[in-house]
């Protein structure tokens, strides 16, 4: 059953890979455009032998994990505070209401504008991006927990700070890393688009320029690799979240 | 026998949204429970048991009138009384042995002896092999041994359980009033047990208390008095009078319970 699973993925991968491949060379598309795997592939082992791949992976995972780092340092803290606070709740929900509906993308114009073209507004706009999953799951899982849980420990006569380290946390943790996962998602969605203004380096930047170039092959050697970057961090985050959610699987 | 709990006079209205009139959930509730007894509570759905026991646990305050335990009337929740729920509130990313121990934290008591207390109640409620288990990997039944363990753990005087095996199957909550039994007369605390069984009632307790239909008062106190708690209780011909008695005095309570729209 496994077996036949992990067959069939690759069968669709197969699938893709034989009709990137044939379709530009039976010329049904512009091979200018889109030029067959094999040449993109050669493309993307002579980018990593120089030695340049690495380099814009480097940037971009740099920047990638600061904003995603200091997404979740900052949004996990905020989160139990207005989960836990109902005033502050509240007084916030219109805000974030307004924000969570506003492509972030709309805003990097304004990021760059406040923040100039260098690092500080792409990695702002990463962290900006990946705070939003984390933040709202962090506030529903605190919000989710069984009242029955609360009332039992209440019950002990737990003050409010030890009930909250020892039951709403515990208790949000799985919520929080579907945010988590989530963000790492974001993370990676957004720094593409980040790079593509006034960078020197990164896979956003590659892409970008090589286009601009008519460097089709190296652009395309960029989306792959950004592509399964992106799905390896997935893989790695996903993997987190199961080890710590467990004892979620049947409650 | 001293009275270990003394409910006096108490009343608990509820402000309901949309209405001026408050919703009154128990009227003038006048109960004595003594030190060791065990004592069932027995009253038509929405009579407002569970409202008693939030009271009796000190996660709500009395309208009116006063309750004491030991003489000292009750101003919060406390470690002198264990609670027992019909859904068990297990936590559910602690072990079985962790659930146990969550009391003893509460209570700051060294690890060590943490672990061997936890271990002795799992072992008492017959689940010693089951310590490192999560809840989802227990059946309904060993989830509630395990709330059981954990609400002596931490050695209260009182034992509050609201309807603790409704959710049971008949088997399992055969088995678990005896064993219920076993351990009240091994531990000598202070049970008040809700349930809306007669049966389990007129089992469990030294003494049934009925409660009317809403507002809940106590209706009557009967004292069950078996010649030997042993063997099939069930059988014995007092029981059936008993459980007569207490399907009498419910059965125009619930009759006047279904008359009002359900609420709570």
């Amino acid at each position: 059953m496994h077996l036949l699973k992990g067959l069939r993925r690759v069968a669709a991968i197969t699938l893709l890979a034989v009709v990137w491949e044939v379709l530009p060379r039976t010329g049904v598309v512009d091979r200018t455009f889109l030029p067959p795997l094999s040449e993109v592939l050669t493309a993307l082992a002579n980018l990593a032998a120089t030695g340049e791949l690495l380099d814009h992976t480097q940037a971009s995972l740099g920047r990638s994990l600061a904003g995603f780092g200091l997404a979740i340092a900052l949004a996990i803290p905020l989160g139990l505070l207005i989960g836990w606070y109902r005033p502050l709740a509240d007084f916030l929900n219109p805000l974030l209401e307004l924000f969570r509906n506003t492509a972030t993308l709309a805003l990097l114009p304004v990021f760059v504008l406040l923040l100039g073209l260098g690092e500080t507004s792409k990695i702002a706009i990463i962290l900006y991006a990946a705070a939003w999953p984390i933040l709202l799951n962090t506030i529903a899982g605190v919000r989710g927990v069984d009242p029955l849980l609360i009332k039992s420990a209440r019950s002990l006569g737990l003050p409010a700070h030890r009930l909250f380290q020892k039951v709403i946390l515990p208790a949000s943790v799985p919520t929080i890393f579907t945010g988590i996962r989530l963000a790492g998602a974001y993370s990676m969605l957004v720094l593409v688009a980040a790079e593509m203004v006034g960078a020197k380096a990164g896979l956003g930047y590659l892409i970008n320029y090589a286009q601009f170039n008519f460097r089709v092959h190296d652009m395309y050697a960029g989306i792959i690799t950004i592509s399964v970057l992106g799905l390896l961090f997935n893989v790695l985050l996903a993997s987190l979240e199961r080890r710590f959610s467990t004892w979620r699987a049947t409650s | 026998m001293t009275a270990k709990i003394s409910i006096r006079g108490v009343t608990k209205d509820f402000s309901v949204r949309d209405h001026d009139e408050p919703f009154t959930a128990l009227h003038d509730i006048h109960l004595d429970v003594r030190t060791g007894e065990f004592l069932t509570l027995v009253g038509p759905s929405g009579c407002g048991k569970s409202t008693l026991l939030d009271l009796l646990a000190g996660l709500t305050a009395p309208t009116h009138g006063e309750i004491l335990l030991d003489g000292v009337p009750i101003e919060g929740p406390g470690l002198d009384r264990g609670i027992v729920f019909q859904q068990y509130a297990l936590f559910p990313w602690r072990t079985a042995l962790a659930n146990v121990e969550f009391g003893l934290e509460a209570k700051d008591t060294k690890k060590r002896e943490r672990r061997e207390r936890a271990r002795h109640f799992l072992d008492l409620v017959g689940l010693s092999g089951f310590a490192e288990r999560y809840p989802h990997e227990l059946s309904g039944g060993m989830r509630q041994r395990v709330a059981i363990a954990r609400s002596l753990a931490f050695d209260p005087d009182v034992l509050l359980m609201d309807e603790p095996f409704a959710a049971l199957d008949a088997q399992t909550r055969e088995t678990l009033q005896e064993e219920l039994l076993r351990i009240w007369e091994k531990t000598q605390k202070t049970v008040v047990f809700i349930t809306h069984g007669i049966d389990e009632a007129v089992y469990l307790g030294q003494r049934v208390a009925v409660m009317t239909s809403r507002p809940g008062r106590i209706k009557h106190v009967l004292d069950v008095e078996f010649e030997a708690r042993e063997g099939d209780l069930r059988a014995d011909a007092r029981f059936g009078d008993y459980r007569h008695v207490v399907w009498t005095l419910l059965r125009d309570e619930v009759a006047a319970a279904r008359q009002e729209a359900p609420v709570g």
